[in-house]
């Protein structure tokens, strides 16, 4: 009886710990290094991991690297060469953070929350801290998250004459949209 | 005196017309690259056609075997469609092994999204795309397989 009723308790703790980590398997970042003179250095990846923890505010995103769909060949090739990103060495990207200010966000509310956001950014396996803010908005149930930010190319070893030319943005914009269910 | 400053005329000529030469031939090149699209995958050929389940069990057996063998190929794959996931105004189609949780995912090309949104789970379908490779993912704790660019072919 005393076992039975240890496994329900169990049971019920489970689920309602996994009902606060929300996951996707399909958030989208963008990535646009584009600049006045060249407009090919953009891309967008469909199949990033995201998971979001309602109750402590944690944060998690992985990508792979090749998945960023590029619409020009030999752009795609460069973002993927040594070089760059290097993705057959570094298949994929991370980001370990927090919402601060979860306090903010009422889950059980529709409405749109301002939030901020701080982590650390792996690429290449070099990590930065990375502070920037989301738009948490909350509809039905259902958890909508974006946010745009700048990064350093140059913090995570990327440099070339292509960015010394002006042809790729050196702090390439990033766009990032999640819904969660 | 006169022959040689027309044979150093002709000269000056000659290397002006091959300087203009070089520049409209690099700038020919340069056009060419930067407007270079890829195709559409609908219309390349596929290296492999391969049954979903059989594929994921070959990244779960020795991912840097399969990643060798199938990354940055066009691959068709074939299967019961698992699950749907929007995309912010997209779909992503999924092949879910549920033994494991690993899967196979599939981001649509722009001219073929449509198609996705016409699918739902248990459609026997086949899926052509650029096949990225394996990751392991850390917050799932299981082996994913993405793909882009992606057409429906049946």
């Amino acid at each position: 009886m005393k076992k039975t009723l240890l496994s329900t308790i169990l049971l019920f703790v489970t689920v309602f710990l996994f009902a606060q980590r929300k996951v996707t398997t399909s958030a989208v970042v963008a990535f646009d290094a584009t600049t006045a003179i060249d407009n090919q250095a953009k891309a967008e990846n469909k199949t990033v991991i995201a998971a979001f923890d309602t109750k402590t505010g944690v944060l998690q995103f992985e990508a792979s690297v090749k998945n960023f769909a590029f619409g020009n060949p030999t752009m795609q090739n460069h973002f993927n060469s040594g070089q760059w990103l290097n993705s057959d060495k570094f298949p994929k990207m991370t980001f370990n953070g927090k919402v601060n200010d979860l306090s903010k966000v009422n889950f059980n509310k529709d409405g749109a929350y301002t939030v901020s956001i701080s982590g650390d950014l792996m690429v290449k396996e070099i990590s930065k801290p990375l502070n920037t803010s989301a738009i948490i908005t909350v509809k039905g149930g259902v958890i909508n998250a974006t946010s745009d930010f700048s990064i350093t190319l140059a913090d995570y070893g990327i440099s070339g004459a292509s960015m010394e030319s002006g042809k790729i943005a050196k702090e390439p914009k990033i766009s990032v949209k999640v819904e969660l269910n | 005196m006169a022959e040689v400053t027309k044979k150093k005329t002709g000269s000056l000529k000659k290397i002006l017309i091959a300087v203009l030469a070089l520049i409209i031939i690099g700038a020919g090149i340069y056009w060419y690259v930067a407007s270079e699209k890829f195709a559409d995958t609908s219309k390349r050929k596929s290296v492999y056609i391969v049954k979903a389940l059989d594929f994921i069990k070959e990244f779960l057996q020795n991912d840097s075997l399969a990643n060798k063998k199938y990354a940055d190929k066009i691959i068709t794959v074939t299967g019961i469609v698992s699950g749907i996931e929007s995309a912010d105004t997209t779909i992503n189609i999924k092949f879910i092994d549920k033994a494991t949780g690993s899967y196979a995912i599939f981001a649509f090309q722009e001219q073929h999204l449509n198609e996705a949104k016409t699918l739902k789970a248990g459609d026997d379908v086949s899926i052509k795309g650029s096949c990225s490779g394996s990751i392991y993912s850390d917050i799932l704790g299981t082996e994913i397989i993405t793909f882009k660019r992606c057409a429906l072919t049946k």
